[in-house]
């Protein structure tokens, strides 16, 4: 695991190199920005609908022309298939085409055998993340199986990417609707697995239970659904400015949206750092 | 890497000037404009000045006032709105030469609807009117009370702003009108024409459902920056049945502008549904305005 996380960071500290012309990427420096990272991208084809970046190749050189230089990979084939041993050796394949790219497989609890699959991810495949689907793959985070695996992800320092929702529910596909996840027994889950790692994808802050999620230590949030002219700059007031990670939810939408949203924000550096690198980062060490 | 030299996702401000962008759906307070009639509106105004004036560079926003028909619940309100009228006309001081309004109707109240269509249409300084898709001025658009409504504003020559919506998920809300529903209204008068706003949110069915309708055109604004949409809706409707909207300060610059700007699109396109074709509707509407 050790060695796939070593190499990943090298290549896309060799990105940034070759981004910023050379100059220096020591984070931190006042004058250099070494790019963003991405935590909220997933490749491959989303069912319902072609996507302008569903191809590897042109997401990835959009998320060049942003600026970013690493981007946390899930696959659309792990939402929908079953067979997730498969679908996350596809994703490590296409990863490893690409420089910037850092597979996140994906584990469903509600699996016969998930557990075989958290032990791919972790030592087959080294991966430093995992991402959960819980309404899609239909279980509650209730569920015994949720925390068992939450516990797993613990022991191997895994981050856990947990997507309320891939999609707004009032424009789903009609054979295909599922509630955005119900995160009021996260709270409980995580008090009983202190030190678990988690990060909520694609949801939409709203005051009714944004000030019970900001009191969970460990818990962190991405900006891609954070809308409103302020959404990110008071996502970040009220979980505080080290808990955010960039994130676009590429392709699915549109990868400007959440950068133009965080400049719309107008953070302090401080803070602005914090969310578009490095607090990511952190997550690595 | 220089933060300071990143573009954000933006075009440059050279682009944006050239684009010369009206905002069709500028949204401040619009549920409730504050007690006073015009202080929660002005707090979005501000709240919205970075990312429409600053960042955007937008040149006009159109925005949808109450004026005391209804449109809210509260009765204050109402009565203040009614009895000064000058209270509604304050907002457009704020950011003098910018704004441009179409009032809210209340198609439940017809009577109230048509004198305030004589009083703002009419005499001015309103361009269209607002069908809101909630609260209580919200009524389908396929009431029978509609129709007349429309044969008023076209002797005004006003244009229609019909909120709209295709929920597959959540809750319709009463009152709420789908693409499918404008469509069938605005068949009944060819010469009028209608905005659907949001594009019906699910853009896949909205787009669907008006693409037959010439005299609809659809607002992109109010759902999340799905990837494609744009996209569609030019090949389906051509750059010219397309109005940019901000839905501004709910939602975001980087979520509504992105919809256009970052589409593949040629440039032509975008300046089209970024100003071009609200000027064209509004020069049609009232001659003059939307030079």
């Amino acid at each position: 695991m050790k060695r796939r996380r070593l190499l990943q960071t090298t290549l896309a500290g060799s990105a940034t190199a070759m981004l910023s012309g050379g100059l220096t990427t020591a984070v931190g420096d006042d004058s250099s920005f070494a790019g963003i990272i991405d935590s909220n991208v997933s490749l491959f084809r989303w069912p319902f609908r072609r996507l302008p970046l569903d191809e590897t190749e042109k997401l990835v050189a959009k998320l060049r022309t942003l600026g970013t230089v690493e981007a946390w990979a899930g696959s659309f084939e792990c939402v929908f298939h079953r067979d997730l041993a498969s679908a996350n050796a596809r994703l490590i394949e296409e990863c490893a085409r690409f420089p910037e790219l850092i597979p996140v497989g994906t584990v469903n609890p509600a699996l016969p055998g998930w557990e075989r699959d958290l032990d791919r991810c972790i030592g087959e495949f080294g991966m430093n993340a995992i991402r959960l689907h819980p309404t899609v793959h239909g279980y509650s985070l209730k569920d015994a199986r949720f925390r068992e695996m939450l516990v797993g992800a613990k022991e191997a320092g895994l981050l856990v990417q947990l997507a309320v929702t891939l999609e707004d529910s009032r424009t789903q596909h009609e054979s295909f609707a599922t509630p955005d996840a119900d995160l009021s027994p996260l709270v409980a889950s995580l008090a009983k697995v202190r030190g678990a790692r988690v990060q909520l994808l694609n949801l939409r802050p709203r005051r009714s239970h944004m000030v019970e999620l900001a009191a969970v230590p460990n818990l962190l949030f991405d900006a891609a659904r954070a809308d409103g002219t302020d959404g990110v700059a008071s996502l970040l007031s009220t979980v505080g400015s080290e808990r955010v990670l960039f994130g676009t939810h590429a392709p699915f939408l549109i990868p400007e949206a959440a950068l133009i949203r965080v400049h719309e924000s107008a953070l302090d550096p401080a803070p602005l750092r914090s969310v578009l690198r490095e607090n990511a980062e952190k997550l690595r060490s | 890497m220089d933060l300071d030299d990143f573009n954000w996702g933006l075009p440059s401000r050279e682009q944006l000037d050239g684009y010369r962008i009206w905002d069709a759906y500028f949204t401040p307070s619009i549920g409730h404009p504050g007690s006073d009639g015009v202080s929660g509106i002005l707090a979005d105004m501000d709240r919205s000045q970075r990312a429409a004036l600053e960042l955007g560079r937008f040149e006009k926003l159109c925005l949808f006032p109450h004026v005391g028909i209804g449109t809210t619940s509260d009765p204050d309100l109402e009565d203040l709105l009614r009895r000064r009228p000058g209270v509604v006309r304050r907002l457009f001081e704020h950011w003098p030469g910018r704004l441009l309004g179409m009032i809210q109707l209340n198609a439940n109240d017809p009577q109230s609807s048509r004198d305030a269509l004589d009083r703002w249409l009419r005499d001015g300084p309103m361009l269209g009117v607002y069908f809101p898709g909630s609260g209580p001025g919200a009524l389908s658009c396929s009431h029978p009370h509609f129709p007349p409504l429309v044969e008023r504003i076209a002797e005004h020559g006003g244009l229609i702003m019909q909120h709209t919506w295709f929920v597959t998920g959540g809750n319709p809300q009463p009152g709420m009108s789908t693409p499918t529903d404008l469509a069938a209204l605005a068949a009944k008068f060819p010469e009028q024409i209608f905005v659907c706003a949001h594009a019906g949110g699910e853009w896949e069915k909205g787009i669907a459902a008006v693409r037959d309708s010439a005299n609809v055109l659809v607002e992109t604004s109010g759902f999340d920056a799905t990837a494609g949409f744009l996209e569609k809706a030019v090949r389906e409707l051509g750059p010219e049945r397309i109005l940019f909207g901000s839905h501004l300060p709910s939602r975001s610059l980087g979520t509504e502008l992105s919809k256009v700007t970052a589409a593949e699109l040629d440039e032509q396109a975008k300046r089209l549904i970024l100003g071009g074709n609200f000027r064209r509707i509004l020069g049609m509407a009232a001659p003059g305005v939307g030079q």
